[in-house]
């Protein structure tokens, strides 16, 4: 007969509650500090530059990423593996791209990507600098899932990618939603940092303005960027980049830069249930073209007046959103949410490490 | 002559002693580790005995480095004077003779907390030693017994104390030879019981010390009684309204309080307790509450014209949903019934409860409309939840056995129809749904595959989960029913077994389905039928065998019957998929050689605070849950 244990069920589900939690907050939704990636993406990137999927071959289909990720490092599902490297290949996602893809990718309507087995990919030019040096023991590596072979823990990213491209990700009883900035902006920052170590936030801030994300759009006022510089957390109000335009008597609305994680699908839809349910009047015509960046046109009816109508968009639509920053990752595998000043510090301290350790690689070479 | 008599009564005293010793089961129940943490209430008990008397107003309780239990009180201290039926000090006399407890001295107590009845004698007899100290007209008296009750001399004075200074203190430590299982007291267990008294007894300290480490203590003295026990149970959930009522009355003797207050939830929490023992069975004292409460309600509707006369009237559960409630009465002379003796059987007592609260709640209502309101929506919202479940329901409902292979594809049912010999595993569809099947023993093995992550019921009124094509389908699987139709005697399978990976996802999907079970089927969970499958952790490979382990132990028991120098491989098992039917069935599901840990259910309250903490709308409660446990994990997934 059955060999039987008990077990309370508060323990039971204490323990399970707590396995799957730490799980998910240490090992899948949130970002290491160090390189702004969580496992899934070091995995893909990691994947694809042992396969040589690099900037100067050709692309490959995703698939093949796909399986190989899944065998050798991340034991869960294919879509789960393949949305997080689609993401990383779309323009509107990331505000540089890590994936180089070939086919469709999606697009900012919702559109998804084509199944894996059509589309292709390799690494973009700047992941390169995520994984450069990553052969010189400038990092940890361990065993992966079935002990069969290594991984790196971290990325030496040579570049502040935590800031760079930003991360969101909601764990258990936490979330993430770090804003992409601008490379340029942040290596100042840094350099700033390194040059002056006490240096405060509105000094920092002199190079690192604020947010910079892939689809433009403006962000109104300083205070929520500098809240969340100094204490990790802060909202911001985007609000898209419109003019009004005046052809023949009628009037014009042309938005061509929109908050940043956006559908403009929702985005039109939500229109027309405005002029439908009367909330916003004076709209004849709204027209999306996405050929060459985004260009929304709003055309009016004659009797409108325009800045009426766009303020009103602003106010009952996503063309003007809110955007709740919240600079949580992994510090030393221990989530903490974080001011930008302790971000940098911590990053170039990180680089420093990198860099002693790839100074005795070579060394150890040069003596043997 | 004094000593020879003392000689021969106590050869009589202690063979009472000795039956304790000898059938200890029958005096507390169990020698594990619940009976060890059972001798530390009785000696509670005596010190809240005083307290309900109004002698005492602070009790310490002492978790000694060795695990010696000290419990200190405040009250009038235990009788020194000669017992006149026994011819020997009252406190001896306590400590010595069974079922003497709490009723020596004039008159004894009105109303005895000392519902398990047995007395302090009994902690006696199931110690190595036991000392007490009475504090009492400025003397200290003290004795000391040991090897199960033997007295160490008599009750002497050993010192002076200042005159204000009266109560008891006992110390004693259970004996190793009877508590073979454990004599490690659980700090929590302790923990959760002597909050849950201080806040029984609103006005008393109770403060809980634990030697075998630094600085871990807590006090627990509550002002506002069962009005905070609600706003602590409350804490995880979304309150619908700021004033917890709160009802206390005497009649007959018989003292009920009540404290409410409704929540957002879809689940009711209603603890009843009788001189401070609770009854999760109910009983007269919680039927009268609820009674007065569904009239109270429904009257107060229809006098608001909040009710119409065409409209149906709130049921029980309507008004109970999102109810967070405690019931405590103090009765002279209880009577118990039901199967564990935890259900109030006096029949008067409905009558004052009803009567008592009845008379409070409808005030209330009526000085508070704006509640009022709250409140009577609330029932009306589940009471149309209510209507649409009840269509949602009959789809779960089997008509005959084809209905639910035709209907229901996914189950794979048993042949025998026989339930105590029947089980249903409940397993991950992505993962071994398919070796399940093939690998089971289809005369009494049930196979429900389910895909992915059920939804967290929780979260969800009964109507929106029974939208839930998965979880449909479990309950037309076990063929209980649901909500007012639900019927135990129906189940199908006496084992429900979940068998989920060893992998962190496995973990959720556990806690989600034992969610559904608490929160819709506790009864099923109650009775013992719910188990977790326990599928190897590791396999070992070496030339060309592979043998599964169930756990580190046995890998390295395993490990070291194998020849020096054999090469082997290990691996951590990730997914039930991993092995093939045969594997599956050898290691996890065959009844001669699986392992199946049994889900019980020990503490009522705290299981539906924790569901609420884990698995409810607020975050906060979670998040700090996490934090204040995070070292604690084990099983961590990369």
């Amino acid at each position: 007969m059955d060999r039987l244990e008990k077990n309370n069920i508060v323990n039971e589900i204490r323990n399970s509650f707590l396995e799957y939690s730490m799980s998910v907050i240490v090992a899948r939704a949130l970002p290491d500090l160090r390189d702004g990636l969580k496992p899934v993406h070091r995995r893909i990137l990691y994947s694809m530059y042992e396969s040589g999927y690099t900037p100067d071959k050709p692309h490959k289909k995703s698939a093949k990423t796909v399986g190989e990720v899944m065998g050798n490092y991340h034991p869960h599902g294919d879509s789960s593996i393949y949305e997080a490297m689609v993401r990383m290949a779309q323009d509107f996602s990331y505000r540089y791209m890590l994936v180089d893809g070939h086919g469709n990718f999606g697009n900012i309507e919702g559109y998804g990507a084509a199944a894996m087995r059509y589309t292709e990919s390799r690494l973009s030019k700047i992941s390169l600098e995520l994984l450069r040096n990553i052969n010189k023991n400038t990092v940890d590596f361990a065993p992966n899932f079935d002990e069969t072979t290594k991984e790196p823990t971290v990325l030496p990213s040579r570049f502040p990618n935590i800031l760079v491209n930003g991360t969101m990700g909601i764990a258990v009883g936490m979330a993430t939603n770090i804003p992409p900035h601008n490379l340029g902006e942040v290596i100042d920052g840094c350099i700033a940092y390194i040059d002056n170590p006490d240096i405060d936030v509105d000094g920092l801030m002199q190079y690192i303005k604020g947010p910079d994300f892939p689809t433009g759009a403006t962000i109104l006022g300083n205070s929520g960027i500098k809240k969340a510089y100094e204490t990790g957390r802060g909202s911001i109000t985007i609000r898209s980049k419109a003019r009004i335009e005046e052809e023949k008597g009628k009037h014009y609305i042309i938005i061509d830069e929109v908050p940043y994680g956006i559908n403009t699908l929702d985005l039109k839809n939500k229109v027309a249930d405005l002029v439908h349910n009367k909330v916003i009047d004076g709209i004849a015509d709204y027209h999306t073209d996405l050929k060459d960046g985004i260009k929304i046109t709003i055309t009016l009816k004659k009797d409108a007046n325009p800045q009426v109508v766009l303020n009103n968009l602003y106010k009952h639509t996503a063309f003007q959103n809110n955007f709740g920053i919240i600079f949580l990752m992994l510090d030393q595998g221990v989530p903490k949410t974080l001011g930008l000043k302790d971000i940098i510090s911590k990053y170039v301290d990180y680089q420093k490490a990198i860099i002693i350790r790839r100074t005795k690689f070579r060394g150890i070479k040069d003596c043997t | 002559m004094e000593e020879k008599k003392y000689d021969s009564s106590a050869i009589q005293v202690l063979e009472g002693l000795e039956a304790v010793r000898k059938r200890p089961g029958m005096y507390i129940g169990t020698t594990s580790s619940r009976g060890l943490h059972h001798l530390v209430w009785e000696i509670v008990d005596n010190a809240i005995d005083e307290a309900l008397a109004g002698y005492c107003s602070h009790i310490e309780v002492i978790v000694g480095s060795e695990n010696t239990i000290t419990v200190k009180d405040d009250g009038r201290g235990i009788p020194v004077d000669i017992h006149p039926k026994t011819g020997k000090s009252t406190v001896e006399t306590v400590y010595t003779v069974l079922h003497a407890g709490g009723k020596f001295g004039g008159g004894g107590y009105k109303v005895s907390g000392g519902l398990h009845g047995v007395g302090a004698s009994v902690v006696n007899a199931l110690s190595s030693w036991l000392e007490v100290r009475v504090y009492k007209d400025g003397n200290v008296y003290f004795q000391k017994y040991s090897n199960g009750g033997h007295p160490e001399g008599q009750l002497t004075v050993i010192e002076e104390c200042s005159k204000e200074r009266t109560g008891t203190t006992v110390v004693f430590k259970p004996d190793p030879e009877i508590f073979t299982e454990t004599t490690v007291y659980d700090y929590e267990i302790l923990k959760t019981r002597l909050r849950e008294l201080a806040f029984l007894n609103k006005g008393l300290r109770i403060s809980l010390y634990d030697e075998r480490e630094v600085d871990k203590k807590d006090s627990f003295y509550y002002e506002g009684g069962l009005k905070e026990y609600v706003t602590m149970l409350n804490a995880s959930k979304h309150s619908i309204h700021d004033t917890i009522i709160d009802v206390e009355g005497v009649d007959k003797d018989i003292s009920l309080e009540v404290a409410l207050q409704y929540n957002e939830t879809y689940n009711s929490s209603i603890y009843s307790f009788v001189n401070n023992i609770t009854t999760p069975e109910g009983g007269t004292h919680e039927d009268g509450v609820r009674r007065a409460l569904t009239r109270i309600l429904n009257k107060y509707a229809v006098s608001n014209n909040m009710l119409k006369n065409n409209d149906d009237s709130l049921t029980g559960d309507d008004v109970r949903e999102g109810l967070t409630m405690i019931i405590s009465i103090k009765h002279p002379n209880p009577q118990f019934e039901g199967q564990t003796k935890t259900k109030l059987g006096n029949a008067e007592v409905r009558g004052v409860a009803d009567k008592i609260f009845s008379a409070a709640f409808e005030r209330f209502l009526m000085e508070h409309p704006d509640e009022a309101k709250i409140i009577v929506e609330k029932g009306m919202t589940a009471s149309r939840a209510r209507v649409a479940a009840k269509k949602a329901r009959e789809l779960t409902r089997r008509k005959g056995d084809l209905d639910i292979t035709n209907f229901y594809g996914k189950l794979s049912d048993c042949k025998s129809k026989d339930a105590s010999e029947s089980e249903i595993f409940l397993v991950e569809g992505d993962s071994a749904g398919g070796s399940a099947i093939k690998g089971r023993n289809s005369i009494t093995q049930a196979i429900l595959p389910l895909r992915g992550k059920i939804l967290n019921v929780e979260k969800a009124r009964l109507d929106r989960a029974l939208s839930n094509e998965e979880i449909r389908t479990i309950i037309t699987a076990f063929g209980t029913g649901i909500g007012d139709d639900f019927d135990l005697n129906k189940l199908r399978y006496h084992k429900i077994i979940i068998m989920t990976d060893a992998d962190v996802d496995g973990s959720h999907i556990r806690v989600l389905l034992l969610t559904l079970f608490y929160r819709f089927f506790r009864p099923i969970v109650e009775a013992g039928h719910v188990y977790a499958a326990q599928p190897p952790l590791f396999v070992i490979k070496h030339g060309k065998t592979i043998k599964y382990v169930l756990n580190e132990q046995e890998r390295d028991e395993y490990l070291a019957t194998l020849a020096p120098n054999t090469k082997y491989e290990i691996a951590r098992m990730k997914g039930l998929g991993e092995m093939d039917a045969e594997e599956l069935n050898e290691t996890t599901m065959d009844i001669e050689k699986r392992v199946l840990r049994q889900i019980t259910v020990d503490d009522a309250m705290l299981a539906d605070e924790t569901f609420s903490k884990l698995m409810g709308e607020e975050v906060e409660p979670r998040r700090n849950f996490i934090e204040e446990n995070a070292v604690y994990v084990e099983n961590l997934d990369v």
